[in-house]
């Protein structure tokens, strides 16, 4: 188990070699080509269609069922609808499918490379005694992990058997660079000894393909295309790659030279199947209709497809990671430390646990107490004041006001706190004497944060106040009490549901926005209470993580993915609650 | 008989209790909104501020010879010989000129430090384009580089200028020295100064230094205190080494860190390294020569630079020159085209929101033509044909909850699905597009939905009634009364996916991109950044100018996204009825 997790090894980094590549006019013709002669017979359907439903018309006595317009609709669909879809589903799914042939077919070629390879990873002594080491350190990991379990369970301090496991896991993770060193080294020696011929070159291609991991796959499956059809820049251009950009031209040709006769055989078809049907007592409108509801029904599953797919992308890239951390999942919810630019990579054995995600919860959560305690009372009381004091002119001019706080682009608010807010309240802090301040403070990102929220919470509080019937407020003034007395006493408590739901709501944006926390409240992890000192959130480590100038690491892009899970799941809880607790409000005074 | 009296006062103190409790709870609420409208205006305010250094840019007009030999290394004018011609060694000969006595291999540096080299590939462009202009002299202007431009503005540099108070003696030493001397103190104000500087950062360090034994009383640590310790000590022999300088006997020694002295007379800029103890002579040197006589001249200016040679980006050279190029007429202030004309880059002085605006427009096109029709085709499937059931309301609940997904989440989804699964480009529009369309989904259908619902049934049932099937009924009546409000919806979800910046850092459109995209077919599968993108991009630039720039990026994001919301506005209030 431990060896086959080892044959997938890392070659050596990609060079940054940042070449223009060829101009792939070519390709964008053709398809341009097709879809526009698509769109010439599908207007000559509709056009047939017509006509031949006015020449049934002219010919004979029975009347047609429906107007004639709907029979070139009819054929319209058959001619364009098929074809449309077929190139739709090529463009989506034909690259992947080039790519899968073009290189397996280099892999077949790659054979003798890969064969020579296993037999000299098999042979190798070095690589057999660190396997050996590998798995020894494991089983000791498992056993101090063993121990771990016992100690918690017999009431004991488990510290000894900690260090102990700390120790093991340092090893496993030297042992795993070491392991990856050697297989370089020795892949490198094999792919040396194919021959610089073409067919060694593709040989050699096809094996750096095959003993790339996942990823290192796509970026070389990318570059390749780059190089072959110029969609977007490579990375790097090796005659490797050149090979692989050779080998997929042909197999691209094939496919897209059969999928455009296809996609016009099938128009063609279509259209003289339609015509072939039109007689006069055919229903083309209800036909035509089914597929208009068809369509509709259609767009609107298309926010479901939406949903399902960021839940299984999420999950299934988050099940990834944390088979990648060993299914330690606790350790990612519950650790203390994170510090994804030390840790390990996905294909070493040893892990640390640098994936402790506590310290953004504990940063996002600061943040986000800061940004309500701007944003609730603010809003609460500009609701109030808009729907209980204030005359119709006060509220046409207030109301766009803070409407347009909400429009403003949350990039323009972290500007705002990077270079006003952070250096007015860094300066602020030293004159007040409070000497580490610094720019980028969980303070101003998170005022800014509240400013921005502001118009979320007035603008559903002033909703739901406003659905607090009359007659509540009748009554408390016939029993004498002040407009603010009626405010606190009675409206307020009527509407407390609501008003729950639009902080929650709050909350919920709070949690999940990312620019302003990006551009002022820093990158370190740390975890502190103080609003002065610079934090990170869930949202800064994933744009950190997929983004930064590190080099671009599985398990953090992973990582990445599994704190988007976290904030999908935490802000979705946070909607349904909010939204199920206005819905209960509302039904209770309609 | 005192009772009711007693009574009456108690219910009237407490009315005015609660009266008062009244109006301050109305001022809360007025306050808050107060409070709300001024964080607005001091959002826009500050923007405004800084945005203004940006409307306007310095260039320089230069007289630059298109030598044949230079310009045209083969020889035979063709285009490929034109283009490997020495187009900045042309514009370097041309600065040259004007400051002829500029020699040391650094110094050139620095004179050239006034421009930046990509200017070379405007003036390529413009003599391939008119080859005739090899062997001519033509005037070139360009963008002076950002600290000059920024001194120009005088945004970045304190200074000042004092006549001479009394004659003074210029004589020339060997090289580019020369030695100043007058008849009384004339360095008395400027070393007065320097000795004001030091005597408050000996203050400060001091106060330091006292601080942090302070604390060393407070503490028991002994790591934390080895800490402050250290502090305390350096902090005191700083502060004495400083006032050790300020001794009244010792010559001032001119350095980066205080401010910098220049002479200006008749022409010539003397740079003062030295000022002797008795502050009535100095050495220097010559930084722009002139013809200087051997007698006293009476009208010199001692020209201070308060803003130390530490504290910015450009040199007291580089301060000399611009002035003089300034002087000389050929620098020339104006409105700041470069940045609606070039895409970005590197310099700032070259850097424009072009790139980031056709990127925007590729990336709302292709969200467009997506939300809308979908949009619009859910909102119509949800609110005329769905059947009540199970699964309809599902897709209702969900929808209102994907309005409420965080922005990033959709990145995400963007970069498994279309990136790492379709294999689409990264960067480019196309992808950018979908994830906006996808985000702005919810918010196209929800207002749709509300647009259809404000459709009285009236109008269904009479075109029912008069035998239109309930597709035509739709289509026909329903649809088109509700265009107004479904198209206002929309422009205000456009506007939204217009200043979304989160989702498109997770799909690489984070790029440093040089060129701008074609506006055309090919355009949206080539790299690209947006607008709020480009503004990420540059708040997090090193170079001081370009917080000036950013600013006025957000100026013309924001004005962008003000027209489209007024346009929904006015389609409001235009075709609105009510019923």
């Amino acid at each position: 188990m431990v060896r086959r997790y080892w044959r997938r090894g890392r070659p050596e980094c990609a060079g940054h070699e940042w070449l223009a590549a060829a101009a792939p006019e070519k390709i964008m013709q053709i398809t341009v080509l097709v879809a526009l002669t698509l769109l010439v017979l599908t207007a000559f359907g509709f056009l047939t269609g017509r006509r031949r439903a006015l020449a049934v018309r002219a010919r004979s006595g029975p009347r047609l069922h429906s107007l004639p317009n709907y029979y070139g609709y009819y054929i319209a669909l058959w001619t364009g609808g098929p074809a449309l879809v077929l190139l739709a589903v090529y463009g989506a799914f034909g690259s992947g499918l080039v790519n899968t042939l073009a290189m397996s077919q280099l892999e077949r070629e790659a054979a003798p490379l890969i064969a020579e390879f296993e037999r000299q990873l098999d042979s190798d002594s070095d690589f057999i005694a660190l396997l050996e080491e590998a798995a020894e350190a494991e089983t000791d990991a498992l056993e101090a992990r063993e121990a771990i379990t016992r100690a918690r369970d017999a009431g004991l301090d488990p510290q000894a058997f900690q260090a102990a496991l700390a120790g093991h896991t340092t090893r496993l993770t030297e042992i795993g660079a070491r392991l990856g060193q050697r297989r370089a080294d020795i892949a490198r020696t094999v792919a040396a000894r194919a021959p610089s011929s073409d067919a060694g070159i593709r040989a050699r291609s096809g094996f750096e393909f095959w003993n790339s991991p996942r990823e290192r796959r796509e970026l070389f499956l990318a570059d390749a295309r780059a190089i072959a059809f110029g969609e977007g820049l490579a990375s790097r251009n090796t005659p490797e790659l050149r090979a692989a950009a050779l080998a997929m031209r042909p197999v691209e040709d094939i496919f897209r030279y059969s999928v455009a006769a296809l996609a016009l055989s099938m128009a063609v078809g279509g259209l003289a199947w339609g015509r072939s049907r039109i007689k006069a007592s055919f229903r083309a409108r209800n036909r035509v209709e089914t597929a208009i509801t068809g369509l509709l029904m259609f767009a609107s599953v298309i926010a479901i497809l939406t949903t399902l797919g960021i839940v299984f992308s999420l999950l299934f890239e988050s099940l990834r990671f944390f088979a990648s951390i060993g299914w330690r999942v606790g350790d990612f919810l519950f650790g203390l430390q994170w510090s994804p630019q030390i840790a390990i990579r996905a294909d070493q054995i040893g892990q640390s646990g640098a994936f402790g995600a506590v310290p953004l919860f504990a940063g996002t959560a600061l943040i986000t107490a800061i940004a309500m305690t701007v944003a609730v009372p603010v809003g609460l009381f500009s609701a109030i004041y808009m729907s209980e004091y204030a005359g119709p002119r006060v509220r046409a001019v207030a109301k766009p006001i803070l409407e347009v706080l909400a429009g403003v682009p949350t990039v323009v608010y972290g500007f705002f706190a990077l270079l006003t807010v952070g250096p007015f309240l860094r300066d602020f802090a030293l004159f007040l004497g409070y000497e580490d301040a610094v720019t980028q403070s969980a303070l101003s990102a998170g005022l800014v944060m509240g400013v921005m929220i502001i118009p979320f919470v007035s603008s559903l509080s002033d909703d739901v106040i406003n659905a607090v019937p009359q007659s509540l407020r009748d009554g408390a003034y016939a029993m004498g009490a002040t407009k603010s007395e009626a405010i606190r006493h009675v409206v307020l408590p009527a509407a407390l549901p609501g008003i729950v739901g639009a902080v929650l709501l709050g909350v919920s944006r709070a949690i999940g926005e990312t620019m302003i926390v990006v551009m002022a409240a820093g990158q370190g992890a740390n975890l502190t209470a103080n609003p002065l000192e610079s934090v990170t959130t869930i949202t800064v480590q994933i744009v950190t993580l997929l983004t930064g100038d590190q080099e671009f690491d599985s398990s953090k892009t992973l990582a990445a993915f599994a704190l988007g899970l976290v904030l999908f799941v935490l802000t979705l809880m946070l909607n349904i609650i909010a939204l199920r607790v206005v819905q209960r409000f509302r039904e209770r005074y309609e | 008989m005192n009772r009711p009296a007693s009574i009456r006062t108690a219910v009237e103190a407490r009315l005015a209790r609660r009266h008062r409790s009244e109006r301050r709870f109305q001022f809360y609420g007025a306050a808050a909104i107060c409070l709300a409208v001024a964080f607005l205006c001091l959002l826009i305010g500050s923007i405004l501020i800084q945005s203004v250094p940006a409307m306007t840019t310095w260039r320089m007009t230069l007289e630059v010879e298109l030598d044949r030999q230079t310009i045209d290394p083969r020889g035979d004018m063709s285009e490929a010989s034109l283009r490997r011609g020495g187009y900045n060694a042309a514009i370097q000969n041309a600065l040259r000129a004007q400051f002829p006595d500029v020699e040391d291999r650094a110094e050139l540096r620095e004179l050239f430090g006034l421009y930046s080299s990509v200017n070379a590939a405007r003036l390529l462009n413009r003599v391939v384009q008119d080859p005739s202009l090899v062997g001519r002299t033509v005037s070139f202007t360009l963008p002076i580089d950002d600290d000059a431009d920024l001194y120009l503005k005088g945004v970045s540099v304190r200074e000042s200028r004092a006549p001479g108070p009394a004659p003074v003696r210029i004589e020339r030493r060997e090289g580019r020295a020369v030695s100043l001397a007058s008849d009384t103190a004339v360095f008395d104000a400027y070393v007065e100064d320097v000795r004001e500087v030091a005597r408050e950062r000996a203050r400060t360090l001091e106060q330091r230094a006292l601080r942090a034994e302070a604390a060393l009383a407070d503490t028991i640590d002994r790591d934390i205190r080895a800490i402050y310790e250290a502090e305390a000590r350096r902090a005191r022999v700083q502060a004495e080494r400083l006032r050790e300088r300020l001794d009244d006997g010792a010559p001032v020694v001119l350095g980066p860190q205080i401010p910098s002295l220049l002479i200006q007379v008749s022409g010539a800029v003397i740079r003062i390294t030295e000022v002797s103890a008795d502050r009535s002579s100095a050495q220097g040197e010559i930084v722009i020569s002139a013809a200087l006589d051997e007698a006293a001249h009476a009208d010199w200016t001692l020209w201070t630079l308060e803003t130390p040679q530490a504290g910015r980006l450009i040199s007291d050279r580089q301060i000399a020159w611009a002035d003089a190029l300034r002087e000389r007429g050929l620098t020339r202030s104006g409105f700041n085209t470069e940045l609606f004309t070039y895409a970005d880059s590197r310099e700032p002085e070259l850097a424009g929101v072009l790139g980031a605006l056709i990127g925007s427009v590729l990336t709302m096109f292709v969200t467009m033509l997506l939300a809308v029709p979908i949009g619009v085709g859910a909102a119509i499937y949800l609110e005329e044909f769905a059947p009540k059931n199970r699964i309809t309301s599902i897709i209702e609940v969900n929808i209102n909850n994907l309005a409420a997904v965080p922005s990033i989440v959709f990145g995400l989804l963007g970069l498994a699905v279309f990136i790492n699964t379709f294999g689409l480009p990264r960067s480019a529009p196309i992808v950018g597009g979908v994830v906006l369309a996808l985000m702005t989904l919810p918010t196209v259908i929800i207002s749709s939905r509300a647009a259809l619902k404000a459709v009285p049934p009236s109008i269904r049932e009479a075109a029912l009634g008069v035998g239109a099937s309930k597709t035509q009924a739709v289509f026909h009546h329903v649809l088109p009364l509700a265009a107004p409000g479904i198209l206002t919806g929309s422009i205000i979800g456009l506007a939204q996916a217009l200043g979304e910046t989160a989702p498109l850092l997770m799909i690489g459109m984070v790029a440093f991109i040089a060129d701008a995209p074609t506006l055309g077919l090919s355009g949206f599968t080539e790299p690209a950044t947006v607008m709020p993108v480009q503004i990420f991009l540059w708040s997090s630039a090193a170079e001081r100018a370009f917080e000036a720039r950013t600013a006025a990026a957000i100026l013309i994001l924001l004005t962008l996204m003000v027209s489209l919301n007024a346009a929904a506005i006015y389609l409001r209030r235009r075709f609105e009825r009510r019923w």
